[in-house]
């Protein structure tokens, strides 16, 4: 019940604010959305510290029952759902001020909560998918939440659609598992697994049709067109959905089928290099951004990537612990941008920026702790969750030193973008007109909690010998996986090394954007990163303008039928007026064709 | 064939289309009067005394004068009520008609030969042997005529009964024929 | 003896040309009486052919058909004439589709 209340009480501020919010006055909405959520969040706290618990409704569907399940691994998710999501349902009582849909707003981002929880907590695939499918529509309507605008209902358009293709494979992954398993729920499926007879060939194909669909809802190549144009939504919804929870989703998938994916090397090869792909992508293209968020959506992207990374080469813990450590820097840098963007009146292009340390002190300061979490300075908490992913490449069993040297390569890229983020806006002369004004306490205090968490996150797992708290945690949910340890002195001198390239990286960062003027191959590459290397532009002209002529054609085809049924139509109605005459109301007429059906009949019945 | 079948044949079809044809009414129920007698005669050429009786008693007789009577109560002698909104008809109905007898005529060509023994076996056609089969073997169907001759009765004396005129006409009526009568106009 | 058959079915088809083509209630009225005794000839003539009376007790149940019918459709007309003034069939139009 304790498990219940936690996806009820936000679905309850769903109901309540959707129906009588309107009349609630201003604050009004968002305080008791923001209460709802931290009630669910302490709920969480006391589940994960009772040690757990499960609740289920026998015979849900014919044979598939509907099971919550909190164990160690969905309380640690949940944690940071519920934490982070409380936080931002804080800040956005101050940014959404003034806002017409203010209830609106909240009642969206309850839901959001509501439907993320059912997805964490789900203990079977279908209810999974349940929270999957919702917060794909919350996600749908957040960004699409200003949808007087066509820009924005068009990002929200795209992001439901191309989240749909991922859907699709999530739902024939299902499919394949029951056929196979007669199950659906995870407990079941994972003690199935272990006795398994199944062919490697299906099972591959499931985890491969479930990695479809985490790769459209956590928007990896070649699914991430949706994720920059995301950022049409406020930004409180940025930071939610589209950083620090709901994309992180797909990881979270694929560490709860972790008992599939440790048996399949193949798959697990193909998400690492999907994912490795995605972070060089990622860094490439948040590189030549001009708009502060699409900066840090793709440097969301990138660091989606790594996550993938770490599942692909079998560090589930890994990746979750990245999922917290980027769920905060994360959230840190978008609600500053949202700060900044705040303090301009709405400004978002960087080159309108520039010396805002003066003006928003606070904000500078949140901006920095979240860049340099982000380009994983030394003792931060990016620095850790990055460094363990980069050398668990070296030490898991997918892993290998390719995957090491980009790996560390990206990390770099991380690092300049980061800087660059950090400098355009906030070093330098302000560029821009008007006078900022540093935002209001309800914004900044929840950024502080965030940067504090920015900092200090990292050390819940520190690499040996030093304590890790994470992994003995997660482990008893995760799939094991056999590692081989290295030296410390390796360990110790690979962690030095990627701290190295992290400080290169700033500082070049620093030197380029902020003193060097720049070259002319960099300006190409530039326009390039700035239209994130044309993917969508490929796209259309691959798949969405065929598509479009194919509708054109079905239209054309339509229109023939439309013309053939309008004809037809038309013919029974002007054979109804001929026949209408007939009912002239003369008596012979009808006596005469009286007669004619009797010499019909007559003549059968002669000529039988 | 014998002289009084042709000239039975003759006169009947002649007085038939003049029935059909005159535009005199009286004229032309006169005509169906002698058609009805001339078919009175060739019932009794063909052993059906009793029916040739009763033809021209009932048929000939009541039946007829009832209609003359009441072509003339009606003064409704003429045959022709004004322009003839479906001048068509006529051809078509001749067309229908021919078709029809073709194929009756075509049905009634291929009927079997016949008995040699029937004109004994009818006896004339009296009364007696008549009588006999409509008590016998026709008694219900006789029984069934009397229900509905009495129906019939009844449902004349109703639908002529005087003084129910005004009653009689519902008012959609009276209005439609408001109408019909200044279109007419 | 088929001639007299045809002889009836030429008979029924002039009725039926009469009831077409007549325009007032009581001349198709007649028409009709013509067929009744064009099918009565031939229920006539099928008893002789046959050696059988039941042809003929037929037609004398037809003629006190055709006398019941007589009754009420004289009845009816006389009734339309109250009404309307007028015997033709084609001011009896209201059934119009």
């Amino acid at each position: 019940m304790l498990l219940l209340l936690i996806l009820l009480l936000p679905l309850l501020g769903f109901v309540f604010l959707g129906f009588f919010g309107r009349q609630l006055r201003e604050p009004l909405p968002g305080v008791i959305a923001s209460a709802l959520t931290g009630l669910s969040f302490l709920l969480v706290v006391a589940a994960v510290l009772s040690g757990g618990a499960s609740w289920e409704i026998k015979d849900w569907l014919p044979g598939i029952p509907f099971s919550l399940v909190l164990d160690h691994l969905s309380g640690y998710m949940g944690l940071v759902v519920t934490g982070i999501g409380f936080l931002i349902h804080v800040y956005a009582i101050g940014y959404m001020h003034g806002d017409e849909g203010f209830s609106r707003f909240f009642a969206y981002l309850n839901f959001f909560i509501a439907m993320m929880m059912t997805l964490v907590l789900a203990g079977s695939y279908p209810v999974m998918f349940i929270g999957w499918e919702g917060v794909g529509l919350a996600s749908f309507l957040l960004i699409g939440f200003w949808y007087t605008e066509k820009v924005n209902a068009d990002s929200a358009r795209k992001a439901f659609i191309t989240n749909r293709i991922g859907d699709l494979g999530f739902l024939l992954g299902m499919a394949l598992l029951y056929s196979l398993f007669g199950t659906l729920s995870i407990g079941e499926l994972r003690e199935a697994m272990e006795s398994s007879t199944v062919l490697p060939l299906a099972l591959g194909t499931a985890g491969l049709l479930l990695f479809v669909g985490a790769v459209g809802k956590s928007a990896q190549v070649p699914l991430m067109v949706w994720l920059p144009d995301a950022m049409a939504g406020p930004t409180p919804v940025s930071a939610l959905i589209h950083a620090a929870t709901m994309v992180t989703a797909g990881v979270y998938l694929i560490a709860r089928s972790s008992f599939l994916y440790a048996n399949l090397q193949d798959v697990s090869y193909v998400i690492a290099v999907i994912g490795l792909v995605t972070a060089a992508y990622g860094a490439l293209s948040a590189l030549g951004q001009w708009d502060i968020k699409k900066i840090v959506a793709y440097s969301t992207i990138s660091q989606l990537g790594y996550m993938f990374l770490a599942v692909g080469v079998g560090a589930y813990w890994i990746a979750l612990f990245h999922v917290m450590t980027h769920a905060f820097y994360k959230a840190l840098l978008f609600m500053a941008s949202g700060s900044v963007i705040h303090a301009l009146g709405g400004e978002q292009d960087v080159r309108k920026m520039g010396g805002l340390k003066k003006y928003l002190p606070r904000t500078h300061l949140h901006g920095l702790a979240g860049a340099l979490s982000l380009a994983g300075f030394p003792l931060l908490a990016g620095f850790w969750s990055k460094d363990a992913i980069i050398t668990a490449t070296l030490t898991y069993p997918f892993g290998g030193t390719g995957f090491y040297i980009a790996g560390l390569a990206v990390a770099f890229l991380t690092a300049v973008y980061a800087m660059r983020w950090y400098a355009l806006v906030f070093l330098g002369e302000y560029r821009g007109s008007g006078k900022p004004h540093e935002s209001p306490p309800v914004m900044t205090l929840p950024n502080d909690v965030l940067a504090v968490g920015a900092i200090f996150a990292g050390f819940l797992a520190l690499p040996e010998p030093l304590w890790n708290f994470i992994e003995p945690y997660l482990a008893p949910a995760l799939a094991h996986v056999e590692t081989h340890h290295m030296s410390l002195g390796v360990e110790w001198g690979l962690i030095a090394l990627s701290a190295v390239v992290a400080l290169v990286g700033l500082y070049l960062g620093y030197l380029a954007f902020n003193r060097w003027t720049l070259p002319a191959w960099y300006r190409t590459f530039q326009s390039w990163s700035a239209n994130a290397f044309y993917v969508d532009r490929v796209y259309n002209a691959l798949i969405v303008n065929p598509l479009k002529e194919l509708a054109f054609i079905f239209a054309l085809f339509d229109s023939f039928l439309d013309t053939a049924f309008v004809a037809l139509a038309g013919l029974s109605a002007w054979l109804g007026e001929r026949l209408a005459r007939v009912q002239a109301g003369y008596v012979r007429v009808y006596g005469a064709l009286m007669v004619l059906g009797l010499v019909a009949v007559l003549v059968w019945g002669v000529l039988r | 064939m014998s002289a009084f079948d042709l000239i039975a044949g003759v006169l009947l079809v002649a007085s038939a289309l003049a029935a059909v044809t005159l535009r005199n009414a009286v004229h032309a129920g006169l005509a169906l009067v002698g058609n009805f007698l001339v078919l009175a005669m060739v019932y009794f050429a063909l052993e059906a005394q009793f029916l040739g009786w009763i033809q021209i008693i009932v048929y000939a007789g009541a039946v007829m004068v009832l209609f003359l009577f009441v072509i003339m109560l009606l003064f409704d002698a003429k045959a022709d009520p004004g322009l003839d909104p479906l001048p068509w008809m006529r051809p078509v109905g001749a067309a229908l008609a021919a078709v029809f007898f073709l194929v009756l005529a075509y049905a009634f060509s291929r009927l079997g030969p016949v008995n040699p023994l029937a004109d004994v076996k009818l006896a004339g056609g009296l009364p007696g042997p008549v009588g006999e089969l409509l008590y016998g073997r026709w008694l219900y169907a006789v029984l069934l005529i009397a229900v509905l001759l009495f129906a019939a009765t009844v449902a004349a004396v109703v639908l002529v009964q005087p003084g129910v005129r005004g009653a009689r006409k519902k008012p959609q009526v009276a209005e439609r024929e408001r109408e019909l009568e200044e279109v007419g106009r | 003896m088929s001639y007299y058959l045809l002889l009836s079915a030429l008979l029924f088809a002039i009725g039926l040309y009469g009831v077409l083509s007549r325009r007032t209630a009581i001349l198709i009225f007649m028409s009709i009486e013509l067929m009744l005794n064009a099918a009565n000839l031939a229920f006539v003539t099928f008893a002789r052919n046959s050696g059988n009376l039941e042809g003929q007790a037929m037609a004398l149940v037809v003629i006190a058909l055709a006398a019941a019918e007589v009754a009420v459709g004289l009845g009816i007309i006389v009734a339309v004439f109250r009404a309307r003034s007028s015997t033709s069939v084609d001011d009896l139009a209201e059934l119009r589709g």
